[in-house]
């Protein structure tokens, strides 16, 4: 992301300069998670194992692909997440372009008033931050190894399982759900 | 050469193409890149001029913002990096001290003055400081990406009453801060409801997001210090269930200089200063009080007015005392008051020929005020037109008289406004029937003078129910510090 603009803060500064993201939920009882494919290779075989932790403990979910990663999500899609769902996790951003388009997609979905949470590898923590001081949007992330590019569909499954609590964490306040 | 390959022992000269001295001298500036000094000619405005010497290109004038260039020609000498001696302009003895050079422009007058750098021209200089220097601002900087909006990003922060408003840059505060004489790290007061303290700089800030010019300032900081001031009980104007607002009446001849409206539409859309001070105090409210509406702004219904509302008192007649002369402040002096109040209620009267009728007339929409059974309970606001005022002035009634007679004729039995009287749940205290009841404080109703020469339609606007704690919620002047 390049830099833009410099504004000053009008201001009291007496909280963050980033506007604070919806709260996580209380519970996932009864709630519907969408799962947001930001359509980057490898990210369907990530999410397919979410979605099968998720169905396993219960939860229910809502499958969207975007088309390409490199734009930000139709607004249809942003519109049916938002009609249809209660919270979001949008996953696997591994490069720039969908790193600052997927934290965009989880700005508009927050002003929608879903809670969600991005989910990018390593590398790219750097940009999230960037991305999110820039949006000013105090936005959710749970980071996972990079690269993942190379790997086994064997091995994504394994990171997204050691990533899911985590990231369910993020959309819920009880950490370990029990629904 | 490139800006950042100037000499460290040596010359540098800055002109430009649209300067007739630059023009003139383009020969001594050959002689001087001849001579046995390193010499760098740099051009502020187009990178082919000088012809006769190759030049270096300061479009961006970093270099000339950072030599403090003022005029052009300007010639600099440096030693070990740092500048000796200058002169600037055409002067050859100057210019042959300045380079040690001898016989330069002997062909030449002896002596042409400059013109103007344009790293001075108006607004370029702030521009510079923002982009190359220190601006000394110490609000919190807020970076935006390059490829987003900066319009929308100001809304996304949360900085907007719900219309656009204008990015606060460095250079557009630092222009503001140049509209007051008071120190940018000046505390104003504490701003309600979150009670924080508010610097001169984040004044400025706010009133560039506004739209404000900086000559408005002075009457911003007015305005903010009469909203500081604890009688005007700010924090439950701002976090009242009612209406209200504050309402701006700016007097003397600052009026006139910074072009607000006290004539035609003078409480409508359409005048620069008169909408965006009114603006800026109430962006001041929301970003640095903390006062957002459903937050802790908790108005029912609000108002328009709570956008803005800022105007001009008429002082053209001067058979009219102004309300700040009224409100104890020297004639021809500036001040702004404020009054906390709703929207108008208008006031239509074509028929009334005496003083007497107007009264009567004007006394029966005042007694509406709030609710008709109310009284002591709110202030009021009347704004005369010329044409209703032209009744009493050329009956010989002055500002005085008119409120008087107003009181007077507002002046009812208790019997008829208790609470339960006529079958209206709503009134006064039951306790009070025997009494002759004012509808006002004797300081509770306001006359200002403002509006188009045509028209009898003057303006009712109520005050916000805290009047009702006569010692504890107060209109305020202040005067203006230029």
């Amino acid at each position: 992301m390049k830099s833009g603009l410099m504004l000053r803060d009008p201001t009291a500064e007496t909280s963050s300069g980033l506007r604070a993201r919806v709260a996580p939920l209380a519970s996932l009882a009864n709630k519907t998670i969408a799962l947001m494919d930001i359509g980057k290779m490898r990210g369907d075989e990530f999410i397919d194992r979410l979605e099968q932790l998720c169905h396993a403990q219960g939860l229910k979910t809502r499958r969207y692909k975007k088309p390409t990663n490199t734009r930000v999500a139709p607004r249809e899609m942003i519109k049916d997440i938002t009609g249809n769902c209660q919270a979001v996790i949008i996953a696997l951003s591994d490069c720039g372009s969908c790193t600052s388009c997927s934290t965009h997609d989880l700005n508009d979905l927050d002003k929608n008033g879903l809670t969600g949470v991005s989910v990018l590898t390593e590398e790219f923590r750097q940009a999230f931050e960037s991305q999110k001081s820039a949006i000013g949007f105090d936005a959710a992330s749970v980071y996972v190894p990079h690269p993942m590019q190379n790997r086994t569909t064997a091995e994504l499954h394994t990171i997204a399982e050691q990533a899911y609590d985590a990231i369910l964490a993020a959309i819920c306040s009880a950490k370990a759900p029990n629904t | 050469m490139s800006a950042g390959n100037l000499p460290t022992d040596g010359l540098v000269i800055f002109a430009k193409r649209h300067c007739e001295t630059c023009a003139m001298v383009e020969r001594v500036f050959e002689q001087l890149v001849r001579s046995s000094l390193p010499t760098a000619v740099l051009t502020q405005d187009d990178p082919t001029f000088p012809t006769l010497v190759k030049a270096v290109d300061d479009t961006e004038l970093e270099q000339s913002f950072r030599f403090d260039v003022e005029t052009v020609p300007t010639v600099i000498r440096l030693k070990n990096g740092k500048e000796v001696a200058r002169a600037f302009g055409w002067n050859r003895a100057d210019w042959e001290r300045v380079t040690g050079v001898r016989d330069l422009g002997v062909e030449l007058p002896a002596m042409r003055p400059g013109c103007g750098s344009l790293s001075r021209e108006p607004g370029v200089w702030e521009e510079l400081v923002a982009r190359y220097g220190d601006s000394g601002l110490a609000s919190r900087r807020i970076p935006i990406g390059e490829w987003n909006d900066e319009i929308e990003t100001c809304f996304d922060r949360g900085w907007s009453d719900g219309l656009p408003v204008v990015p606060p840059t460095d250079a557009r505060i630092m222009r503001m801060l140049q509209g007051t004489s008071r120190q940018p790290d000046e505390v104003i007061g504490l701003v309600p409801p979150n009670l924080v303290p508010i610097s001169v700089e984040k004044v400025a800030i706010n009133a560039v997001l506004a739209g404000c010019k900086p000559e408005y300032m002075p009457v911003i900081l007015a305005a903010l210090e009469a909203a500081l001031e604890p009688e005007a009980a700010m924090h439950g104007v701002v976090c009242t269930t009612c209406f209200s607002g504050p309402i701006l009446v700016v007097n003397g001849p600052i009026t006139r200089a910074i072009g607000m409206n006290s004539g035609i539409n003078c409480l409508g859309q359409g005048n620069r200063a008169n909408a965006t001070i009114g603006r800026a105090l109430q962006l001041i409210i929301r970003n640095v009080g903390g006062g957002r509406p459903g937050e802790l702004d908790r108005a029912v219904l609000g108002g328009p007015g709570k956008y803005t509302f800022c105007f001009a008192e008429n002082e053209s007649d001067p058979t009219w005392m102004p309300l700040s002369v009224a409100r104890g402040i020297a004639p021809g002096k500036n001040a702004v008051t404020l009054f906390q109040g709703d929207g108008i209620q208008g006031f239509i009267d074509q028929r009334s020929r005496t003083p007497e009728q107007l009264t009567k007339s004007l006394a029966m929409s005042l007694l509406a005020v709030g609710n008709w059974k109310l009284c002591e309970f709110t202030n009021a606001m009347l704004v005369l037109v010329p044409e209703h005022y032209a009744i009493y002035r050329d009956a010989g009634w002055d500002r005085h008289r008119i409120t008087r007679e107003l009181h007077m004729a507002m002046v009812r039995s208790g019997r008829d406004v208790i609470q339960g009287a006529l079958g209206v749940g709503e009134g006064i205290d039951p306790r009070r029937k025997d009494e002759m009841v004012n509808k006002f404080w004797p300081e509770g109703l306001l006359i200002v003078h403002a509006g188009g020469q045509a028209g009898l339609f003057s303006a009712i606007c109520a005050g916000w129910t805290g009047g009702r704690f006569r010692h504890e919620s107060k209109t305020i002047t202040k005067e203006i510090r230029l």
